[in-house]
């Protein structure tokens, strides 16, 4: 699909869903908030994977950090808002170098249980340190984004909207393609003269830097920070389906396949339980028979490669 | 004229194998020096290491004057060398303009947008090399010419003093490789200094203003191509001096239908015709060899024979047609391949290769055909609770045909089993062969490079070139018509 | 008398944990599938094990058999239905089958958890131990069943040594982790072998889980913390060395079984992770992998 149909179709889809709050119920507009934070995990995500070649298994690690880091400082040091998120992101960045600097010397299924036992470290950590983080209650933050839902909504697809489109620019740019050169074959890329190190590096602080962002701006979007919203393991899973979901290397697929994921449990919920089994039953046959995922599956049939 | 590549006293270890012992060389602005050895020895290595992919244990690598021994691959690459890799590398997700245009982009983190003169540059390039009818496709629909052009235009593009070329006419037509001289001729033209590395002198002669010749890791000789074609090493190398040959009755079973008939077979490996319309027969109890260069389609015949790639036209094996059979029906239906690449488990002991390779004979046979092949390869017993990783090169060719002969096959297909063997051990190697020759009525197929191993045994010879059959004939014959493209 | 608590408790707990993870780096090993549905398969045959036990009144026995042939079904569906077609899938690139199996084996994992908690809920489950009572070793009053946990479990990676390093079978299996290329060109069907160790697999697995429920026992909760300590373990001892994940089984165990008792039951898992960490930052080929 050609770069200028992929960004029409991208601002035509926010310019809908901004009108969304004209229309539907509170409910649903909060449901579709925590969606579009989803899709920012998802699409910083995609950028390491997709275009760095790296397989990061914890993703819920680097918006951990974020979200806690932010959390904390409001909550002990009554920092306002925009320093607490500043203060989150960069929390993240740090993080997301720790990550790549094994990333670089190790390969495949090595780096991938780093990022993993990441993620249980610090979910242990926060866990153990209950008095000081709130364990698995959940720490309480006092301030929030705001308290009008819509506005709430704007605000997370705003940040959405913006998030994707720096990212899927980025993705499209000159950068983005010695990023991809880099994550397909880096003997070739050196070759050529670029520094993979470099690259995949700068690719890991951008990744860390959205994941943290999205991780502050949500624990201020709902009011507490909780490891279960966050840090846990079934976070990050759900990242890595929603951006394989929406399709791999595409960056936007990635926030699509994340709302679909949220929008669909809802949708299931009269099924009880069993609307996991359903989605992931569902995500799992669109992985195996369409392995280019919903945006896969749309420029396949449009025609246009 | 001063220097623009400058290497001197190069040397590589991989463990204890020394690949590059003490090279060294100098390319002037406006040269091209032809890097040329058999498969395995170390120009290749050579090459790595002066772009950086490896690391050199000794030695200096000035590119005009500056020495980059060491450096990471990138710094080389913005010091001013380019590498055209044998195999293409794109991009396969990104179009053929997007491929060159990576070329030509600076190593910044914020240059977030190329600029129009990069893309005008990059349609410039694309039309140089040939590529501007077919620059907004991707590189998997290219055809295998294309793909090299795509390699040609990035060096271009890169615009560097120093251009390494890898084996450059390797599966191109004559006619491709016509246009492809001209481009290498145009860098030197334009004042780069050029390595050309590939296997024979001829391929490379009309190039090239001087050649160097490595054996096993070491120099051989150094001149120009005519020189280096006259030298007594090389010539032994390539050769072994005269091609003896020892005769074998006549098989006289010339009535019977042939054991294997391979009737136009052809391969494509995505657009690369790797195969064309091939057809050849082994009688029973005949030698066969083919001769042709790396990349003629050797391999790839084997491997449609063993039924490891598919393959349209028909082989017929003892009457029937081998399609829709397994590799592995294949192989326990008799047909042994002993490939290139050996493929032995190298954890495991000698003699478990071997009785892995009779697991499918009852135990007396297996038994009795250990004890056999023990007397053929006497060092093999000596080794044979040895792991086969820590054999040497020779050792674990001479098990890998072992552990072939373990399945008492009724063709033998021995691919390259000369690849990177010292010259003592192509002796032993031979003598073997022709112990087998003589003491059994095995059939076998032998593809290989190096004719002074192919053609004593043989019964028949077939030439392979470009992926087609192009000759056919005794041994005899061959060194009238053929020898001499074989330098 | 501490110590020797540790030491029987620990002993149960290493065997266990080497069971496990013994399977999981064969499959690694041989086909090269990182199975992330581990845990869930276990899980499966646990809650199996507990059902024909208790509902069907088929008896600690039966009970514990037809777990472990539950066991060997899902790893059958897994393989057959999910790690086979990637692996043939001529839409997916090679270089991102791995990625893909990861992804499907992961949701799929999530598929049994979430099937189990439907129909079972998600409460923790005991499978009734085949040989109920307890032994006094020394003074420390030690469930049978926890000894018997530690002798089938030894026991059966016993007769995986022995399958593999004493039948032509088992020869043929380790012949391909090394170079299945090399299998193919001497008539091994590689379909027949892979299904084979899928066998094996399932078969480990389903003990491991049923062992795991009359032991600890288990809830489809743990099926993310049972896949991610097969994980670790197998990593530490380093990817597809079997001998490898049998001693860092053990570390594993002694090392949780000495915080649990010695600090806090609490922190249980924490150093494992942090040695973990150590271990792949300095030596990434695990214990004794060799890469």
């Amino acid at each position: 699909m050609s770069g200028r149909t992929l960004w029409t179709g991208f601002l035509v889809a926010l310019a809908g869903l901004a009108l969304l709050p004209f229309g539907v119920g509170g409910y649903v507009l909060g449901l579709m908030t925590l969606a579009y934070y989803y899709g920012v995990f998802a699409m910083a995500w995609d950028l390491l994977f997709g275009f760095a070649g790296e397989v990061n298994f914890g993703p819920s690690f680097l918006t951990g950090l974020g979200a806690y880091a932010a959390g904390l400082l409001n909550h002990y040091a009554g920092w306002p808002i925009p320093a607490c998120v500043a203060a989150g992101a960069a929390a993240a960045v740090v993080g997301g170098v720790a990550l790549a600097v094994p990333a670089l010397r190790l390969s495949g299924p090595y780096f991938g249980l780093i990022t993993l036992v990441a993620v249980l470290l610090l979910q242990n950590a926060l866990v153990l340190n209950a008095g000081f983080t709130g364990g698995e209650i959940g720490l309480d933050l006092p301030d929030v984004l705001s308290a009008d839902e819509s506005t709430n909504y704007w605000i997370a697809l705003a940040f959405m909207g913006l998030s994707g489109a720096i990212l899927f620019g980025l993705s499209r740019s000159a950068v983005g393609l010695i990023l991809q050169a880099s994550g397909q074959d880096a003997v070739e890329a050196s070759a050529l003269g670029y520094n993979v190190t470099k690259h995949k590096l700068a690719a890991f602080c951008i990744s860390a830097l959205f994941s943290g962002l999205a991780g502050a701006m949500l624990v201020f979007y709902l009011g507490t920070a909780s490891v279960g919203t966050v840090v846990d393991i079934a976070v990050g899973v759900q990242v890595i389906i929603a951006a394989v979901l929406g399709g791999r290397r595409t960056i936007l697929g990635a926030a699509i396949g994340a709302i679909f994921l949220i929008v669909a449990g809802e949708l299931l919920r009269p099924l009880g339980q069993l609307s996991t089994f359903v989605v992931s039953a569902f995500a799992l046959a669109v992985i195996l028979f369409f392995p280019g995922g919903f945006l896969g599956i749309l420029s396949s049939r449009g025609g246009a490669r | 004229m001063s220097a623009l590549l400058e290497v001197s006293g190069l040397t590589k270890r991989f463990g204890g194998l020394v690949a590059v012992k003490d090279i060294g060389f100098s390319i002037a602005a406006g040269e091209i020096l032809g890097l040329i050895g058999p498969n395995g020895s170390g120009k290749s290595t050579v090459m790595k290491l002066i772009m950086g992919i490896e690391r050199p244990n000794a030695g200096s690598v000035r590119i005009d004057g500056v020495d980059v021994a060491g450096w990471p691959t990138h710094r080389i690459a913005r010091q001013g060398v380019g590498l055209v890799f044998q195999h293409s590398r794109p991009l396969h997700r990104q179009t053929v303009l997007e491929n060159i245009t990576l070329a030509l982009l600076p190593d910044s983190l914020f240059r977030l947008a190329a600029g129009s003169h990069v893309a005008a540059r990059a349609r410039e390039i694309a039309a140089r090399v040939g590529l501007e009818g077919v620059m907004h496709r991707r590189p998997s629909t290219l055809p295998f010419a294309d793909l090299r052009r795509l390699e040609l235009a990035k060096a271009v593009a890169r615009n560097p003093k120093v251009v390494l070329v890898d084996e450059p006419f390797a599966g191109l037509t004559a006619g491709e490789v016509a246009s492809f001289s001209e481009l290498i001729a145009s860098f030197r033209a334009e004042g780069h200094a050029v390595l050309l590395v590939d296997h024979n002198v001829k391929s490379v002669a009309a190039l090239v203003d001087r050649v160097l010749a490595m054996y096993l890791g070491e120099y051989v000789a150094e001149g120009s191509a005519e020189e280096v074609m006259r030298n007594e090493t090389v010539r032994r190398v390539y050769l072994g001096g005269k091609i003896e040959l020892a005769a074998r009755p006549e098989p006289t079973d010339t009535g019977r239908p042939p054991l294997l008939d391979v009737a136009g077979a052809s391969v494509l490996y995505g657009k690369a015709q790797a195969l064309e319309d091939v057809s050849l027969h082994v009688r029973e109890g005949e030698f066969v060899s083919v001769v042709g260069l790396n990349g003629a389609g050797k391999t790839t015949l084997f491997n449609a024979i063993s039924g490891l790639v598919p393959h349209a036209g028909e082989i017929r094996f003892a009457g029937e047609s081998l399609r829709g059979r397994s590799a592995a029906q294949i192989a326990r239906g008799g047909i042994v391949q002993c490939p290139e690449s050996r493929e032995l488990f190298g954890g495991m002991s000698v003699q478990d290769n071997l009785e892995l390779g009779g697991q499918h004979q009852p135990a007396p046979v297996r038994e009795r055909q250990l004890a056999w092949l023990y007397e053929l390869f006497p060092i093999l017993k000596a080794r044979a609770r040895q792991a086969s990783r820590t054999l040497s090169g020779g050792e674990q060719q001479m098990l890998a045909i072992a552990r072939a002969l373990m399945m008492q096959p009724r063709l033998l297909i021995l691919d390259e089993p000369t690849l990177g063997l010292a010259p003592v051990i192509l002796e032993q190697l031979s003598k073997a062969m022709e112990l087998l020759r003589q003491t059994t009525d095995i059939t076998v197929l032998l593809g290989e490079q190096n004719v002074t191993f192919a053609l004593p045994h043989a019964d028949r010879v077939y030439v392979l070139e470009h992926a087609r059959i192009v000759w056919e004939g005794t041994p005899t014959r061959f060194e009238a018509e053929m020898g001499t493209g074989y330098l | 008398m501490l110590t020797l608590q540790i030491l029987i408790d620990g002993f149960a707990i290493s065997s266990l944990y080497a069971l496990g993870a013994v399977g999981f780096t064969l499959i690694f090993g041989v086909c090269g599938v990182l199975n992330l549905s581990h845990g869930a398969i276990m899980v499966a045959a646990a809650v199996a094990a507990w059902v024909f036990a208790g509902t069907y009144g088929a008896g600690p026995v039966g009970g514990a058999l037809g777990g472990v042939v539950v066991g060997l079904v899902v790893a059958y569906v897994t393989y057959g239905l999910i790690v086979r077609p990637i692996q043939r899938s001529r839409l997916i690139p090679h270089e991102e089958k791995e990625i893909f199996v990861l992804t499907s084996t992961l949701l799929w994992g999530i598929m049994i958890q979430e099937a189990i908690a439907y129909f079972f809920t998600s409460n923790p489950k005991t499978v009734p131990p085949v040989i109920p009572g307890v032994i006094n070793i020394a003074g420390v009053r030690t469930p049978t069943n926890e000894l018997l946990t530690a002798v089938v479990s030894l026991g059966a990676i016993g007769l995986l040594w022995v399958l593999v390093n004493g039948t032509r079978r088992g020869r043929a299996l380790l012949a391909a982790a090394i170079n299945p290329r090399g299998l193919t060109l001497l008539g091994f069907e590689l379909d027949r072998i892979y299904l084979l160790v899928w066998t094996i697999y399932g078969l480990l697995t389903g003990i491991a889980g049923v062992l795991l429920g009359a032991f600890l026992g288990v809830s489809s909760d743990n099926v993310g913390t049972l896949t991610a300590s097969a994980f670790s373990i197998v990593v530490l001892g380093g990817l597809g060395s079997v001998s490898g994940s049998l001693v860092a089984a053990f570390v594993v165990g002694y090392l949780e079984t000495c915080t649990a008792y010695l600090v806090s039951p609490t922190i249980r898992t924490v150093p494992v992770l942090l040695l973990l960490v150590a271990v792949v930052y300095v030596r990434p080929q695990g214990l004794l992998g060799r890469r």
